[in-house]
């Protein structure tokens, strides 16, 4: 699992550390049942304070992408994939709303935007 | 380049400390910062361009003029503010005002109480009854006040709260605003004026380690977090200060122009991250490799 916050990102650091892990979830870097790192661990390893790291666990459990077992530590639960996809092409739909914007104000057209993707693919 | 003041060679030395062969230039318009840990020899600096004390070696050309022939003429256009300002702590304000107002050429009376007004220092008390963050305030009011067109400031936010730091900043921000009148500070870079600082000189041991305008320099230092594996070693062996952790590393780059396209792959896939370095970064980096 790869975590980078950011202190000038407009999210708060325990939202980054939330999208991050479901984002690990959802590319499988992290399997089901796998145990997380522990508050301390992570805490640590990021350079932020144990509450920002109990708070985002606490998203994830209450959100069901993880588990708490008290005393045994959290584990990824077993998430529905198609549900993880879903999230990520809602974020895409926004990032492309943005991009089918930006290109007609500049007169290009979304099949010049469909060739880019192609081409982007191939590389 | 418009040179306001320009240094070279400078060196002092003190029992336990010495500033070595400083060599500088300031841009006219600009607001140049002069940053660096205790005892770096900023304000050493500062009270040699100010002429507050003489170098053992080293020329100090200000507004092309020279301190041995043209001392007054020099220092009735600088404002200077210096750490610890003296004033007679029996006086009151109005009186260190009528008393120091002669020896300036251009003295605005108005605009200096106009400023106590804003800066809230009663001009009816006396000095030993102001704050450290007032007395400064009012050392400041000063060097507004006589048409200086260059301050030089030493440490001029220390011992203010935030409203009055940042109403201070603001009334630099406004002195150089029209492009003909400069500031020089040194302070600690945690003290707000590197938020407005627009060159950026670091000073360690008596030396000026880097010289720079700040945004070639924010634009050149990044942070890059990083996957184990992810970087091609072109790229880790440009990095420093670098900390491995398990859920990624970062190590900072002051060449990021340099590695952007090597890095860009690994950035891409999402195995690498950018992100923006503070001077605070920067600074303690350069002082580590020192």
């Amino acid at each position: 699992m790869f975590i980078a916050l950011s202190p000038s990102h407009p999210d708060p650091m325990y939202k980054q550390v939330t999208d991050q892990v479901k984002d690990a979830i959802a590319a499988g870097d992290l399997k089901p049942n796998e145990r997380l790192p522990s508050v301390r661990e992570l805490s640590e390893a990021l350079n932020v304070s144990a509450i920002t790291i109990k708070r985002a666990y606490q998203d994830l459990e209450t959100e069901g992408y993880i588990l708490t077992r008290a005393g045994l530590g959290s584990f990824v639960a077993e998430v529905d994939r198609d549900a993880l996809r879903n999230r990520k092409l809602d974020e895409l739909r926004t990032e492309m709303t943005r991009i089918v914007r930006t290109a007609a104000k500049f007169g290009i057209a979304a099949e010049d935007i469909v060739a880019l993707t192609r081409q982007v693919e191939e590389q | 380049m418009d040179t306001i003041l320009e240094a070279r060679n400078l060196t002092k030395h003190y029992e336990d400390f010495s500033l070595r062969s400083v060599s500088l230039e300031v841009r006219r318009g600009s607001i140049a910062g002069f940053f660096g840990p205790n005892g770096a020899g900023k304000s050493t600096l500062v009270k040699l361009l100010a002429h507050q004390t003489p170098s053992h070696m080293g020329t100090i050309r200000v507004f092309g003029l020279s301190y041995a022939d043209r001392e007054r003429d020099i220092k009735n256009r600088i404002g200077y503010v210096p750490q610890e300002p003296p004033f007679y702590m029996d006086k009151t304000v109005r009186w260190t005002a009528r008393f120091a107002a002669p020896y300036f050429a251009r003295w605005d009376g108005g605009g200096f109480y106009g400023l106590l007004d804003q800066f809230k220092v009663n001009p009816l008390k006396k000095v030993k009854h102001l704050s450290g963050g007032q007395k400064k305030l009012l050392s400041i009011a000063f060097a507004l006040s006589h048409g200086a067109e260059l301050l030089i400031l030493d440490e001029p936010t220390a011992g203010l709260d935030v409203v009055y730091r940042r109403a201070l900043l603001d009334r630099l921000r406004a002195f150089v605003a029209d492009g003909e009148k400069t500031v020089i500070v040194a302070s600690h870079i945690t003290d707000g004026l590197d938020e407005i600082a627009e060159d950026v000189s670091f000073l360690t041991d008596g030396r000026i380690v880097l010289h720079e305008d700040k945004d070639d320099l924010l634009s050149r230092w990044k942070w890059i977090h990083y996957k184990d594996g992810a970087l091609p070693q072109a790229v880790e062996d440009r990095l420093t200060s670098v900390q491995r952790q398990p859920f990624g590393n970062r190590g900072l780059t002051g060449d990021f122009p340099a590695v952007r396209a090597d890095l860009a792959p690994a950035l891409a896939a999402g195995d690498a991250k950018v992100e923006n370095a503070s001077l605070e970064d920067i600074l303690v980096s350069l002082i580590k490799g020192a």
